[in-house]
């Protein structure tokens, strides 16, 4: 059984080092790769001292196409399973370590860190939405419901472990503009068993979010636009194994 | 004043006139000399010259048979033929930008594609050269070959 961790990366050079310990602690046999999405800082360097594999994109293309060359790479590369989370430090690594765990037991093909779910505990240090995000988050949450009829709490969630049957579907059809929800959505529809876990996040250790209430507006009703879109959709009896 | 306005409406539609269909016949042709042009000196691909040779033809078809458009703008149900020769352009102007973001859209997943396989290669060669060579940093054995890479 083969694993990677893939991690997401632009402009990430104060917790890009200690994102890829953490990892290499807590799942020590699988191989770390940071997808370098276009950042002008030291992100490729650090990570590559730090041990890491580094894919880097030439130019910022957005998170939906850096994880979608995640994807990409676990495919070619022979994976059996991957994980990636998000590179500011708001990931235990030994939570991406459990969703490993479900994605190589065969209870599910994707499996998704849940930080809203009921079974999620809270401590001091964890995240906390703010008023915005929780308003984003409820949003979303009734309509992904709505439309795949599978309950989840957490949409936005950049914490995920998969088999080869959601490399195979993420590599070809990944949303570069809204990527969490839709893929989420057509995971689904495919057919693919997807699944919350309740995980613990810790609040981001630097920098701001970049949500503010007239772009938190602005990028709901996007979503709900990608997501009524992604309802008409061809439904596959089975992603291409 | 009330009585012409009556007089009008009366009279029917509101033809284009000769003179207006000569300019258009010269911007028509002009127009579909310049897209030569453009595909002559490489600047115009002709898979895209094909919608303005059409909407040119367009053009030079309203001048020369002006009953077309009069046709038209009774369909439409519009009384004056400018105005439905106005909407038709602006039809045309929305489906042609529609046009536009279609292939731009394409050129854009094309683009991103191309920029994940030549990080996918990096990462790829990295790993090989990890397994393979007896460097234990992959920062030692890959640095001077990223410097030569972006110089």
């Amino acid at each position: 059984m083969r694993t990677l961790v893939f991690i997401p990366a632009w402009n990430e050079e104060a917790s890009i080092a200690s994102v890829i310990a953490d990892v290499r602690k807590a799942i020590p046999a699988a191989d770390v790769l940071v997808v370098d999405d276009g950042s002008t800082d030291a992100t490729a360097e650090r990570a590559r001292a730090a041990g890491a594999l580094v894919a880097s994109l030439p130019f910022n293309q957005g998170l939906g196409a850096a994880l979608q060359t995640g994807y990409l790479y676990s495919l070619r590369s022979g994976y059996d399973a991957c994980a990636h989370l998000d590179a500011d430090g708001q990931h235990p690594a030994e939570e991406v370590a459990r969703l490993l765990g479900e994605v190589t037991a065969d209870r599910a093909d994707l499996v998704i860190g849940s930080r809203y779910h009921e079974g999620a505990v809270a401590a001091s240090g964890d995240y906390k939405p703010t008023i915005s995000r929780r308003i984003g988050t409820s949003v979303f949450r009734f309509f992904l419901t709505l439309a795949t009829r599978q309950r989840f709490t957490d949409t936005t969630s950049g914490m995920r472990a998969a088999n080869r049957r959601v490399m195979a579907l993420f590599s070809v059809h990944y949303s570069p503009d809204f990527a969490e929800i839709e893929s989420l959505q057509l995971a689904v529809r495919q057919g693919l068993r997807v699944e919350e876990l309740p995980v613990r996040m810790l609040e981001r250790v630097g920098g701001s979010s970049f949500l503010t209430p007239l772009r938190s507006a602005f990028f709901i009703f996007k979503g709900l636009v990608v997501l009524l879109v992604g309802q008409f959709r061809p439904r596959h009896a089975e992603a291409k194994q | 004043m009330k009585f012409l306005l009556l007089a009008a409406a009366e009279t029917g539609q509101v033809h284009l006139t000769a003179r207006t269909r000569i300019v258009a016949a010269i911007l028509a042709v002009f127009f579909m000399l310049m897209i030569l042009e453009l595909i002559r000196r490489d600047k115009l691909q002709e898979r895209y010259s094909v919608i303005w040779f059409v909407a040119g033809l367009g053009m030079l078809a309203g001048a020369a048979f002006p009953g077309l458009l009069e046709v038209v703008a009774s369909v439409m149900g519009v009384r004056n033929t400018n105005v439905a020769l106005f909407s038709i352009v602006l039809l045309l102007l929305l489906g042609l930008a529609l046009n536009f973001s279609v292939i731009m859209s394409r050129q854009a997943a094309q683009i991103t594609r191309l920029a994940q396989e030549r990080a996918i290669e990096k990462a790829a060669k990295q790993a090989a050269e990890e397994r393979n060579g007896s460097a234990p940093s992959g920062e030692q054995a890959l640095q001077p070959e990223e410097e030569r890479l972006e110089s």
